[in-house]
């Protein structure tokens, strides 16, 4: 009985002075982490739309957010939308920027991705994110050649898949952006 | 729904495998994979410990961590439902069956410091998975996790009768073979993503 | 158990009794961030502070704890070093907490670290646990950098993100691939005991 009482009394002191450090630190941290999240999501949006200098964000479900950009002056210059989908071996989040009246893309921002490297971790590539500028919604690919219609990419030689991937992921924000404007 | 549940199994079996993919359960895979039976015991004993972890972790995060927002104490919590679970089935086992008891019960030890245990519930709360989605993913992993295990030993029990390098004998040959293993696992990348 | 000295529990971790190589502890954060080097490097400090500090409190506080709750308080501690670690790594070094992902909290059930609690810790002086954690770490710290300079230099062409091969290497894809990562740790283990049984040393 009285080896229980220690035992009871030695777990519940370590746990307690485990747990008020962690709360501790976890406080210390907190904003720095919330800091972080916010910058790095702050940078994309500038990436994606030029001149963005202030943004709003609503949250549309779990995985998507719908922002809006305004310029210095104060005017709407643009939507983005922070998603995430299917890649070829796990999920891609991306930030992609459109015009005010979702007809066009001003460009995409490759957040996280776990694709092959060297074939589909391409996608994070400039030359590739590049592409997206300008193109017409919705978009589609090429394999092998420039693409001649301006709703077309050209797909990474030897990684469609995510290629397909990430214009998939754009049409499928796109379309939650369009339904979630017009509401 | 159900859709989402099975490849989620089969990516966690196949094109995932947690252990030739994400290095998860490699301690017990030098240790116990030099012969196929015993290969077989672990690898169902961690199938089922990773099956119950998969849900008390769910509750835990879902119904306690995540409202009471200590999200921060969830590798302490994680492991000690680990630890705990690990020894109840222990107790559990041992007054319910001898025959289970001794096929299994040296094994159970060893799964609470499996990384892949712990690595399944980490993996299945940064996913956000809804319970039976996280009950496939701990059974899919575990089924995998036996499956390349009992793969490793047949291959290594064909081995001691070849003519290894001497250095290389032993743990050096295993980890190459595992290599070349998950070379071939590759080849279901794509079907299915978790 | 015979007396040794301090520089000799110092000593052991780095070769003879090498964590990694030797005893094949804690393999999956070795195998699983080692693609480059500088991954690895963050990787081994995290572990250095974990194993350093877990071998501190727990050398003060082990004999207080009675046997049969061992286990679970080695685990509490670890657990809240782990945590510690990630943490401040989540907000003073994003980047590399999001590359290095669950294999942080992951360090909790690296058995280099609950091993050592149980094996030496629990059974020597505190001096000695310390300079064994040390001697375990760097053990840990220059296999698993070796092995993220040579897999980023041949997966990449770089080290430490430098460039180091020009633009006629073709990087070969599979060693930043997990295959690529077992088979070179498989050969670290060959040449380390071929030098080993070289240099007649049991």
């Amino acid at each position: 009985m009285k080896l229980g009482v220690k035992m009871v009394l030695v777990l519940m002191s370590i746990a307690l002075v485990s747990g008020l450090l962690l709360s501790y630190t976890y406080e210390a941290t907190k904003n720095d982490i919330k800091r972080n999240k916010e910058i790095e999501k702050e940078e994309a949006i500038k990436v994606v739309i030029k001149g963005t200098e202030r943004f709003t964000e609503k949250q549309i479900d779990a995985k998507n957010y719908l922002l809006s950009a305004y310029n210095k002056d104060g005017k709407l210059i643009g939507y983005a939308m922070l998603t995430e989908g299917a890649g070829f071996q796990g999920p891609i989040k991306l930030m992609i920027g459109f015009d005010t009246t979702l007809s066009k893309i001003t460009g995409i921002e490759v957040l996280e991705n776990v694709e092959t490297p060297g074939l589909g971790n391409r996608i994070t590539e400039k030359w590739f994110k590049e592409q997206f500028r300008g193109r017409l919604t919705p978009i589609g690919y090429v394999k092998g050649k420039k693409p001649e219609d301006p709703h077309n990419i050209q797909a990474i030689s030897g990684a469609t898949i995510s290629s397909r991937s990430v214009v998939k992921i754009v049409n499928d924000a796109w379309k939650l952006a369009k339904k979630e404007i017009n509401k | 729904m159900i859709e989402k549940a099975l490849i989620i199994f089969l990516a966690a079996t196949l094109t995932n495998n947690f252990v030739l993919t994400y290095f998860l359960g490699l301690c017990p895979f030098v240790g116990v994979s030099e012969r196929a039976s015993s290969a077989i015991g672990m690898g169902f004993a961690s199938t089922f410990v990773m099956t119950m972890t998969a849900i008390i972790a769910w509750i835990m995060d879902w119904l306690v961590l995540r409202p009471l927002h200590l999200e921060f104490l969830q590798t302490a919590v994680f492991i000690l439902v680990i630890a705990s679970l690990v020894q109840f089935v222990e107790m559990f086992i041992k007054k319910t069956s001898k025959e289970l008891y001794k096929a299994l019960g040296i094994y159970l030890p060893l799964i609470t410091t499996n990384c892949i245990v712990l690595g399944l519930a980490l993996i299945g709360s940064m996913k956000n998975y809804n319970l039976l989605e996280n009950i496939m993913l701990g059974f899919g992993a575990g089924i995998g996790f036996t499956l390349a295990l009992v793969l490793i030993a047949g291959i290594r029990e064909e081995l001691e009768f070849r003519n290894v390098p001497e250095p290389l004998k032993g743990a050096g040959i295993t980890l190459i073979v595992v290599g070349l293993m998950a070379l071939a696992f590759m080849g279901f990348s794509g079907m299915v993503t978790l | 158990m015979k007396k040794r000295s301090l520089f000799y529990e110092f000593k052991k971790g780095l070769v003879a009794e090498n964590p990694v190589l030797i005893m094949l502890l804690g393999l999956c954060s070795t195998l699983a961030v080692s693609n480059k080097a500088i991954n690895s490097l963050s990787m081994a400090l995290a572990v250095f502070f974990v194993l350093f500090f877990s071998s501190l409190i727990i050398g003060l506080i082990k004999n207080i704890i009675p046997d049969q709750v061992r286990i679970p308080s080695f685990i509490l501690v670890i657990a809240t070093f782990v945590t510690l670690a990630d943490l401040f790594m989540k907000a003073k070094f994003p980047a590399i907490s999001k590359a290095l992902g669950p294999y942080i909290p992951l360090i909790v059930v690296n058995c280099i670290i609950l091993g050592r609690q149980e094996a030496f810790v629990s059974k020597n002086s505190l001096a000695a646990s310390l300079m064994d954690a040390i001697g375990m770490s760097l053990g840990y710290l220059w296999v698993i950098v070796l092995l993220g300079m040579v897999r980023e230099l041949l997966g990449f062409g770089t080290i430490f993100g430098v460039r180091v091969l020009g633009s006629w290497f073709k990087p070969w894809l599979v060693m930043v691939l997990p295959p690529g990562s077992f088979i070179t740790l498989g050969i670290f283990v060959g040449v380390l005991n071929w030098l080993r049984s070289k240099g007649g040393k049991a």
